[in-house]
């Protein structure tokens, strides 16, 4: 009982920190409807910034209300500069590219970090008030928590004063709503935006401030919020503060719970308690139906089947692909060997993402999920090579399926962060789960057959598997149920009005896109010998959306033009101790200045020339 | 004798939504305190020139003058603040506000020369709403929707006033109150540009009309000059 009692408290005040950041998120996204990715970046800024400030002050409480304050104040400026560089610039584009613009911007603020702070973890030195205990029905509990408890329902209530007592709130509230009248009403949103997101970044920073003292400033705290957070305020309800607060003390005390009583696991429950919640009430606690920003959707153009001048470019390829290991040596086979392996993994993405009109931000799982088959099937069964390249995508297309049954039900942002929240969650499994996985140090020995051994074949093999799979996924596309998913796309009202299954479509294509990926997974296993959890991080998925996305979305032969160029940029340009940085600025030049990818520019640059041609 | 300068002068305006151009070089001008009503078929670009007089659809060519000052091509809160006032043709009252906070969105500083709107003035300019105060803009009729949206704009204390169909869609009770609206406004020397499909709606509010076809001014007068042309109105007008 006492021990329930204390789980409580504990829970109570990891929700506090937890709603401080998803209170940021949810209000940034109701007004400008972006769901800023880099949020958990400002609540790590908020941390570093509370340490510095903090280990330079003097250790009485009020200096330690005026050190958190300060960092929280430090961070909404950063928040309002962020706002005004960059977020200002992409509230026009889709979704999907504010989700990777704002990742982007993760990256950056990542390596400015790591430059500014150092690679190690800081922790502040705590003073005895800190540290103290006070005494709850008989039970010593830490002082600290107690505050964190207090410290929630306090902002919440701000907040709500805020937004129904001041003009300013009035005005936020309406441009929730419909932001262009607003404007048409004499407002000037951007002094609105930049203030918005100001409040929401000196939230994550307060909440990265109050979380400083129980741990530490370090440089994994912005994806492992963010995961959370997008959980919390999903459960809530997108725009919602009451509803982030209630899912903030929901997901709080489920994980103090979790950790005390089945650790292996927490993440897991954390994730059944949220589908639980999402297929009782779609759009979460206190969420409503989303309406669309007002004349913001760009109609999509169709995509077509290549021209004979692309298909003899792509023969040309193909036929210089296979003859590669006859003239490259081992450095650029390898290369050419994680190419292929990428290639599929972005058209198995593309095929959700461009005609399915899904974007996953946590499609690396179904790549881990086939890499792990394919090393459980060479270390647990003792199988050979056939066997593992066979269960993968079976293992990941089962998974997917599982999963995307719920999943595809949503759309927009809210797929996005569920299958973030997912990825995230079955990082973790291969993170802890030690016996089965080993952990953070993977599996290793995960050899191909003798027979493939060498590197020409086992290339050959990748560009057999790989570039064979691709080509599959590219003819369902084509073939009746690749339409019928377009149109879905497009409309799932009149879709399912002309007799099509919307829900079934999109979850054949989810699991149809989970096996291509866990196909990919499992070549890559045995062309490395090796698997590791980070096959399922966010940045690796991150790694699929760039590659769909650099070659362009709405392009067939898009997602091989992009996995290739991004593997050759991985191997070349971003190597070395600041790849973040490059390829977060990569990123955010992308969304800024080809939307429509290397495949759609070109295309669109063809058609124009064509156009003038007589 | 020198005329006051015209409250909104219009001079060539072009405007169009991607490569379709809608307007062609609209051009008129609305005294003070006058109502002058833009009639014209389907797609002859009435909302069109109402939108990009407000500037949410950038011109491509010509001159909008209010009060003197150029106001074409700025940002839609700008045009606000210099005194356009837009009531939509989808009326757009934001649904999770009440009544009273949709009219205090709309709120802006008192304009020298003109009696500043209160919430108690519009309420008695549209009795209907004083009751309702309290309710979500989503829990009221359409009518009531129309009354919010006018009396929304009102609070900005706009110079001219641009309403887009304000009777569209509406029960013939709801539509003469609209007109008794009007008309009040008109006694209060408002100046009102009415984009409107409905010549019996305009004749009944309007001093003057102007019938856009294909993107142009294609008559001009007096709406009792229109009432009488029987030929001007079949060319123009009927479908």
């Amino acid at each position: 009982m006492d021990l329930i009692f204390l789980q409580l408290l504990t829970g109570l005040a990891g929700a506090s920190t937890l709603f401080l950041v998803a209170a940021g998120l949810t209000v940034i996204f109701g007004v400008t409807r972006v769901v800023n990715f880099s949020h958990g970046s400002l609540y790590m800024l908020g941390a570093f910034i509370a340490w510095s400030i903090l280990s330079r002050l003097p250790r009485e409480p009020e200096y330690f209300v005026l050190g958190v304050l300060g960092a929280a104040l430090a961070t909404a400026v950063i928040g309002a500069l962020l706002e005004v560089l960059l977020l200002r610039r992409i509230y026009r584009a889709p979704e999907l590219l504010q989700l990777l613009a704002t990742f982007g911007m993760v990256l950056v603020v990542q390596d400015v970090a790591l430059w500014i702070w150092g690679p190690v973890d800081l922790s502040l030195s705590r003073p005895r008030w800190l540290r103290g205990a006070v005494e709850v029905f008989g039970l010593r509990f830490p002082f600290y928590d107690l505050v964190l408890i207090v410290v929630g329902p306090v902002v919440l209530g701000l907040l709500l004063l805020l937004f129904h007592r001041t003009r300013w709130g009035l005005l936020v509230r309406a441009a929730t709503q419909d932001r262009d009248m607003v404007a048409a009403l004499g407002v000037d949103q951007r002094v609105l935006f930049t203030s918005v997101f100001a409040l929401g970044a000196g939230l994550a920073g307060l909440g990265g401030a109050l979380a400083l003292p129980q741990g530490s400033a370090n440089l994994h705290m912005d994806l492992s919020v963010i995961a959370e957070a997008f959980v919390v305020v999903v459960v809530g309800g997108m725009g919602s503060l009451t509803g982030a607060f209630l899912a903030a003390l929901l997901i709080g005390v489920l994980q103090a719970f979790g950790i005390a009583l089945v650790p292996k696991i927490t993440l897991v429950l954390v994730f059944l308690v949220m589908a639980a919640v999402l297929v009782v009430r779609p759009h979460g606690l206190l969420g409503k139906p989303q309406a669309m920003a007002r004349g913001e959707v760009e109609a999509l153009a169709p995509i077509r089947p290549a021209g004979p001048a692309l298909h003899v470019l792509g023969l040309v390829a193909l036929v210089l692909a296979i003859l590669a290991p006859f003239f490259a040596g081992p450095y650029l086979l390898s290369v050419l060997t994680e190419a292929a392996v990428a290639v599929l993994f972005a058209a198995s993405l593309h095929v959700m993402m461009g005609p399915g009109g899904m974007a996953s931000f946590g499609h690396a799982a179904w790549f881990g999920v086939g890499a792990y088959a394919a090393a459980f099937a060479a270390k647990g069964l003792g199988a050979g090579m056939a066997a593992g390249l066979l269960l993968a995508p079976f293992a990941a297309g089962a998974l997917a399926l599982l999963v995307g049954a719920f999943v595809v039900r949503m759309s927009g942002v809210y797929l996005a962060m569920l299958t973030l929240a997912f990825a995230q969650i079955a990082w973790a499994v291969a993170f802890q789960w030690v016996e089965v996985t080993g952990g953070d140090n993977g599996v290793l020995g995960v050899w191909p057959d003798a027979w493939a051994a060498d590197k020409p074949t086992l290339y050959w093999l990748a560009l057999l598997l790989c570039v064979g799979g691709a080509l599959v996924l590219r003819r369902a596309l084509f073939a009746p149920f690749g339409f019928a998913l377009r149109a879905t796309r497009d409309s799932a009202l009149r879709a399912e009005a002309v007799g099509l299954d919307a829900y079934r479509l999109r979850w054949v294509a989810f699991g149809l896109a989970g096996a291509g990926a866990g196909l990919s997974g499992a070549v890559f296993a045995y062309a490395k010998g090796s698997v590791f959890p980070t096959y399922m991080a966010i940045p690796h998925s991150v790694d699929a959306l760039v590659m769909v996305l650099l070659g362009g979305v709405q392009t067939m032969a898009g997602p091989i033009v992009g996995a290739v160029s991004f593997t050759v940029l991985h191997s070349w340009l971003l190597m070395g101790e600041f790849w973040r940085i490059k390829l977060g600025l990569l990123i955010m030049a992308l969304v800024l200045a080809f939307p429509a990818g290397i495949a759609g520019a070109a295309s669109a640059a063809w058609e124009r020339w064509r156009g003038r041609a007589p | 004798m020198m005329l006051p300068p015209p409250a909104l002068q219009v001079e060539n305006l072009h405007a169009g939504y991607g490569g379709a151009k809608i307007l062609r070089g609209v051009s008129f001008e609305l005294a003070a305190g006058e109502v002058l009503v833009l009639l014209g078929r389907n797609g002859a670009g009435k909302s069109t020139t109402i939108k990009a007089l407000m500037g949410l659809l950038r011109p491509t060519a010509g001159r909008v003058r209010l009060a003197g000052q150029d106001i074409a091509g700025a940002e839609p809160h700008r045009i606000a603040r210099a005194g356009l006032g837009w009531v939509p043709e989808e009326r757009r009252v934001f649904p999770d506000l009440t009544v009273a906070e949709n009219l205090e969105v709309g709120r802006r500083p008192a304009r020298a020369g003109l009696a500043p709107w209160t919430p108690e003035r519009l309420f008695a300019l549209f009795p209907n709403l004083a009751g309702l105060r309290a309710r979500p803009g989503a829990r009221i009729s359409g009518g009531e929707q129309q009354m919010v949206a006018i009396a929304r704009t009102l609070m900005g204390n706009p110079r001219v006033l641009l309403l887009d169909e304000p009777g569209e869609g509406l029960a013939p009770v709801i539509v003469d109150l609209m007109v008794e609206a009007i008309l009040a406004l008109k006694r209060e020397g408002a100046t009102v540009l009415l984009a409107e499909q409905s010549l019996a709606f305009a004749a009944r509010v309007a001093d003057r009309a102007a019938i856009l076809e294909t993107g142009r001014i294609v008559w001009e007068g007096a709406i009792d000059a229109l009432l009488a042309d029987t030929g001007a109105r079949a060319r123009h007008l009927q479908v």
